[in-house]
């Protein structure tokens, strides 16, 4: 009989007790046989199956032996039963799986050389481990040859190995059923209504993350790298404030592209279009890369000790420790972590206090996943503007990321800038500022007559957290390496505020973090340790900061 | 009585009215104490009904025989959602025409099964999924239909007991597969027909989701007839464990093809050399396929002693399916009709399951290749391995149904395999 | 419309022992002529016709057939359900299965035109491309292939002047290799639009084909449904 134990949360869960390749593993009742055997590190081989999907079970690959059944069962499908023992690698399980992996490679084109999946594909990776030495196909193969589905996804049909995954993800996901399985047996192929294709999509990239083969492929992507060259970094998306998940795929400092990572609290297996497509900018190469100090209408690069000490001479020139002194006001970017953001108002204070605003651009609206509760590609087109405005930073401009800096451009006092380039602003900007300072990832032609332009790194070069739009607080970590000296801003800014009160900043981003927490209520009890990777299955939930 | 021959070894129950044009009509059914039965039933308690079935011991028609009484007891009880019954007239299995012929002669008939099987059962509609290339058939159904609404035999108030039962025709589209219940299901809704993983069974979670069975033309075709007269009157036919008669229906190398309906049990050679008349031209009996092309060969040795049951085919090394004989004599070129069978698989697979897909389609293309004399030796265990793992591993079986004909051909037709691949000897070729 | 002005040579199907007419075999003089606007609804999913006449322009869901579309609604849980029965309602009208039409079928059971054409494309009666005025289909299914089927459809092929699957310049045969009708007692059986013709034999091939080709150039060609008995 299924036992009752304390499951997470505290809840009750009704757990059964099985036995997998001779393995004894205990989960909770309803759990696929699929799932168990990955919980007890057995990979069951499978194509159709996808956690974030219905089951159709009709790849056949996932098939095991249970004690007791007349035939192989799939176990994407079946469920747990307590005393159950179920093996996976049975002689009857494995023959069979060799026969269909036979099946699969009779018509296709086994063109991994020129294919982008090569090295991730499980078709590769299966037939590798379980298939034939050689195939019994005598007879031609099928040839379906390519097709443009719209928008960032090239379809390979011979490479298909019709598990319908992406049919399923444009149905039930996505809610947008784009994609068919068009005619029957081994005439069938994936396609879309004719010449219509996945240009009315929002999510289609994701087509591409769940084709377990070479078939559907980023366009984007084609011919760019191969898969083992690439390094995998966990990261936040930066390009609205829902905070999905992500990856960073890098090779030689660039970034080729984002993928998905799983996180069932924020964005399950998915990312939309809109932010996968957007990541050239960290690849720009109009970087800062030293400090450089504008005396007396000339710049000078330097070395970090040689700026800073520059700067806490110029900062304590203008003596605002006395009352009444200049104070200070900061525009910052919401693509900055709460780290770097965190500094920035810590400096602020001690300055004498002052506003510190920040711009973001806002879309008209929200585009949802309907299939996927609470994900969407929210408005705010930043990453961190909740966490700009838990630091009491406010928000000003128009909804393109523009103007409102009037204020800022008229101040006689410190000015000080984060990361936004201000664009839309003329040369020279602040003409009557006591101070300019500007700590930019880019190059910036309203702030290139800043007193003081420092190179610090985007957050795909750092460490650090971002915090979504419903106060959840991610962490991301470095998947480039800044250019030059840049380092990013928390440093830089801790060192300043230690310059100038005698004291030594953090050291680690952690370490700024554990600043930021304890000075943002909403934040308190967390750190690095607690917010984790997003979790694992054991990870309880993440605390969510503010409402 | 057979049609368009009758035999007097016969016993015409569900057959009575073949060839006779006005048992089609209301009236005429009526005059044939028509819906005699139904009235009976209504007047019966749904669960009484469900025992008689089940004490008559019929068994599916469709060609898995499982028992239609215990079938018909899994549905819930519980009246909190729509309950469906689901009339399988979609008859696609090659060697298989009993259907077309109740539908099209004694459509009163199926359509009085279908409503005793919908008041035993608490179905509020009954679909009949009609074959879509039954033009004809469709049409004569569809008008029997309407007639009995008009009459009040279905709809609102069923024969004044106040029941409500609706039966709504539906013509498929053109697909093998929606032969199989799931794929039925999917067909029904307005889907790709392709089949269902079980669990859930339909009982639970059937036609739109909601409790559903599902029963053959011939099966529902009896059901006013065991309610007529008992559970026991039908066994008097056939043995314990295939009780009543069955249409068999004969096709191929015989002088008299046709529907014949007999008990269960009776002899395969006595249908061929009686009741058929006997092999063309007194030519010799080569193979029989059984039950329908699924099933395995016979070869004509194996054919002598069958008995034309359940359990006797499954003796004689087949399966009775749909009770569809295939009668091939000397001259047939097994190796043609086998690759043709398979190619009718290949056609007809849904696609969803791989070893199906892809296995169907090989198949086919290996024999067409030995067919074509550039076939070699390793050809024959390369099809007996591939279609070993075509068998068992899939949703369905139309995959194990080409495994039938394929294997059972090598193992007891080699000789002219090789023929053919050795010396590129046809028979019948002459 | 509905007598049947001459015995159908081309029909030769086996009565038997029965005394029968052609019209009492498929059942003629019971069903008469269905009406187009679909009869009770319970028999409006049914697939009354298959024209010889065949516009692909043809508007859809008009007149009577809109009245047929609105029955066929009626009997489903779902929407979706009435897809099959729509489909079959379309091709009714213009005798192929255009993406044209799947698009408006879609729009009409608010389903996707993608997934439209994914559930035509899985059945083999939707015609895909046009056909001709007569869609011959030739069962060579094990039954009839044993009694010489495939010699049926050769002779089809050659009577028709037509190549398999492709239509006759004139537009008038598409002649198709079809799986089994369950006709299998009457081999060879074969079915021309919505008719089954059982029992043909290589020599009543030129018969039956002559016979069309005369009806189609016959002057007084009825625009009503089934004209070719």
């Amino acid at each position: 009989m299924a036992d009752e134990t304390t499951g997470i949360g505290g809840a009750a869960v009704d757990v059964v007790t099985l036995t997998i390749d001779g393995q004894e593993v205990t989960v909770p009742q309803g759990t696929t046989l699929l799932e168990a055997a990955k919980g007890a590190g057995t990979e069951v081989p499978h194509y159709c199956y996808h956690p974030g999907l219905s089951s159709p079970a009709m790849c056949r690959l996932c098939l095991v032996e249970v004690e007791g059944a007349p035939k192989l069962l799939p176990s994407c499908t079946t469920t747990v039963a307590d005393g159950q023992v179920v093996r996976t690698n049975s002689d009857d399980a494995t023959r069979m799986r060799r026969g269909v992996l036979e099946f699969y490679l009779l018509n296709h084109p086994l063109d991994c050389p020129i294919c982008d999946q090569s090295g991730e594909c499980d078709l590769q990776d299966f037939v590798f481990a379980e298939g034939r030495e050689h195939g019994r196909g005598r007879d031609a193969k099928r040839v379906l040859g390519r097709d443009d589905f719209g928008g960032d996804v090239l379809f390979y049909g011979d490479r298909c190995v019709m598990c319908t995954r992406c049919v399923r993800f444009m149905n039930e996901v996505e809610e947008n059923p784009l994609l068919t399985v068009v005619e029957r047996g081994n005439r069938s192929v994936i396609d879309t209504f004719f010449e219509e294709g996945l240009e009315q999509a929002e999510w289609a990239g994701n087509v591409v993350d769940i084709c377990p083969v070479g078939a559907l492929v980023s366009k984007d992507f084609l011919y760019k790298a191969r898969a083992w060259d690439l390094d995998h970094t966990p990261s936040i998306c930066p390009n609205c404030s829902q905070g999905c998940n992500i990856e960073l795929h890098t090779r030689d400092n660039l970034v080729h592209r984002m993928k998905p990572r799983t996180n069932p609290e924020v964005n399950g297996h998915w990312i939309c279009d809109y932010g996968r497509g957007r990541y050239e900018w960290l690849n720009r190469g109009d970087r800062l890369e030293a400090p450089v100090v504008h005396v007396e209408g000339r710049k000078t690069a330097m070395g970090w000790t040689a700026a800073l000490e520059a700067l806490k001479e110029r900062i304590d020139g203008l003596g605002i420790d006395t009352p009444g002194g200049k104070t200070v006001k900061a525009v910052v970017s919401p693509f900055w972590s709460n780290e770097d953001l965190g500094a920035v108002s810590r400096l602020v204070g001690a300055l004498g206090g002052g506003d510190v605003v920040f711009r973001a651009s806002r879309a008209d609206e929200e585009v949802a996943l309907t299939g996927y509760e609470g994900l969407a590609r929210r408005k705010g087109l930043a990453p961190n503007e909740r966490g700009a405005e838990l630091l009491g930073c406010a928000r000003v401009g128009d909804d393109v990321g523009q103007g409102g800096l009037d204020d800022l451009a008229n101040h006689d006092g410190i000015v000080l800038v984060l990361g936004d380039a201000l664009d839309d602003q003329p040369e020279g900007f602040a003409p009557n500022a006591a101070l300019v300072l500007y700590l930019g990832a880019y190059t910036s032609s309203a702030l290139a007559s800043a007193d003081f332009q420092f190179p610090v790194t985007t957050f795909a070069e750092q460490e650090g957290t971002f915090t979504n739009h419903a106060g959840r607080v991610q962490r991301f970590w470095p998947a480039l390496s800044g250019p030059g000296t840049a380092r990013p801003a928390w440093l830089v800014l801790g060192a300043l505020l230690g310059a100038l009160r005698g004291e030594e900043g953090p050291r680690s981003a952690e370490q700024a973090f554990g600043l930021v927490a304890s000075a943002v209520e909403s934040y308190s009890g967390l750190n690095y340790e607690t917010i984790g990777a997003q979790g694992g299955p054991s990870a309880a939930p993440l605390p969510v900061a503010g409402d | 009585m057979g049609y368009p021959y009758s035999h007097e070894k016969e016993v015409p129950i569900l057959s009575k009215y073949f060839g006779d044009p006005e048992a089609r009509t209301l009236d005429g059914w009526e005059a044939r104490e028509g819906y005699q039965a139904l009235k009976k039933a209504l007047d019966m308690d749904p669960e009484e009904v469900v025992e008689a079935v089940k004490a008559s011991g019929l068994r599916g028609r469709g060609g898995a025989g499982f028992p239609t009484g215990l079938k018909w007891s899994f549905m819930p009880k519980a009246k909190d959602k729509p309950h469906y019954l689901l009339c399988n007239a979609d008859e696609s299995e090659p060697g298989t025409f009993k259907d077309r012929e109740l539908m099209r002669w004694v459509p009163h008939q199926l359509i009085e099964g279908c409503l005793i099987g919908a008041h035993a059962m608490g179905a509020e509609h009954v679909y009949i999924y009609c074959r879509g290339e039954f033009f004809e058939a469709t049409q004569v159904l569809a008008k029997a239909v309407e007639d009995a609404y008009e009459a009040g035999v279905i709809g609102d108030d069923v024969m004044g007991s106040g029941r409500k039962i609706d039966v709504t025709v539906f013509a498929g589209a053109g697909a093998y597969i929606c032969g199989e219940e799931t794929g039925l299901m999917n067909s029904l809704e307005g889907r790709r027909g392709e089949p269902r993983v079980k669990p859930p069974f339909p009982a639970a979670v059937g036609a739109f989701g909601m409790p559903t069975t599902i029963n053959n033309v011939e099966t529902l075709a009896a059901i006013p007839h065991i309610v007529a007269n008992g559970g026991e009157w039908y066994r008097q036919w056939g043995s314990e464990k295939s009780p009543g008669t069955k249409l068999f229906c004969v096709s191929g190398h015989v002088r008299r093809p046709g529907n014949y309906e007999l008990p269960l049990g009776f002899p395969l050679k006595d249908l061929i050399y009686d009741v058929c008349g006997g092999m063309i031209e007194d030519r010799a009996l080569k193979a029989v396929i059984p039950g329908g092309s699924s099933v395995p060969i016979l070869s004509a040795e194996e054919a002598e002693g069958c008995a034309l049951c359940y359990e006797g085919v499954i003796e004689a090394g087949s399966m009775l399916g749909c009770a569809s004989v295939i009668v091939m004599d000397e001259t047939t070129d097994i190796v043609h009709q086998v690759m043709r069978m398979a190619s009718f698989y290949a056609h007809e697979s849904c696609g969803q399951c791989t070893p199906c897909r892809e296995g169907t389609a090989w198949v086919t293309t290996i024999l067409k290749r030995i067919e074509d004399g550039r076939g070699t030796e390793e050809d024959l265990d390369t099809l007996v391995e591939v279609t070993e793992q075509m068998t068992g591993t899939t949703i369905c079986v139309l995959s194990d149904s080409v495994a039938a004909p394929v294997q059972s051909s090598i193992a007891k037709f080699r000789d002219e395999y090789l023929a053919l691949i050795r010396r590129g000897e046809r028979v019948g070729a002459a | 419309m509905t007598e049947i002005p001459f015995k159908n040579p081309g029909w030769a199907g086996n009565v038997g022992e029965y005394d029968l007419t052609e019209e009492q075999v498929r059942g003629i003089d019971f069903v008469g002529v269905r009406p187009l606007e679909g009869g009770h609804p319970a028999g409006s999913s049914t697939y009354p016709y298959m024209m010889e006449d065949k516009d692909p322009e043809a508007p859809l869901f008009e007149g009577p057939y809109e009245e047929r579309l609105e029955k066929i609604l009626t009997r489903y849980p779902t929407k979706r359900a009435a897809l099959l029965p729509v489909l079959n309602l379309a091709q009714e009208v213009r005798g192929h299965v255009s993406p044209q039409t799947m698009d408006r079928v879609g729009e009409i059971l608010e389903l996707s035109s993608a997934y439209v054409r994914g559930v035509a494309t899985f059945y083999t009666m939707y015609n895909k491309r046009p056909v001709g005025r007569h869609l011959v289909q030739v069962c060579t299914n094990i039954s009839c292939n044993l009694c010489g089927a495939e010699d049926v459809l050769k002779a089809f092929l050659a009577h028709t002047n037509t190549e398999m699957g492709a239509t006759s310049l004139d537009g008038a045969f598409t002649v198709m290799e079809a799986e089994c009708l369950a006709g299998c007692g009457f081999p060879t059986c074969v079915q021309i639009n919505s008719r089954y013709y059982e029992n043909l034999t290589v020599e009543e091939v030129p018969r039956l084909v002559a016979h069309l080709r005369a009806q189609d150039a016959g002057a007084a060609r009825s625009t009503g449904p089934e004209d070719e008995g």
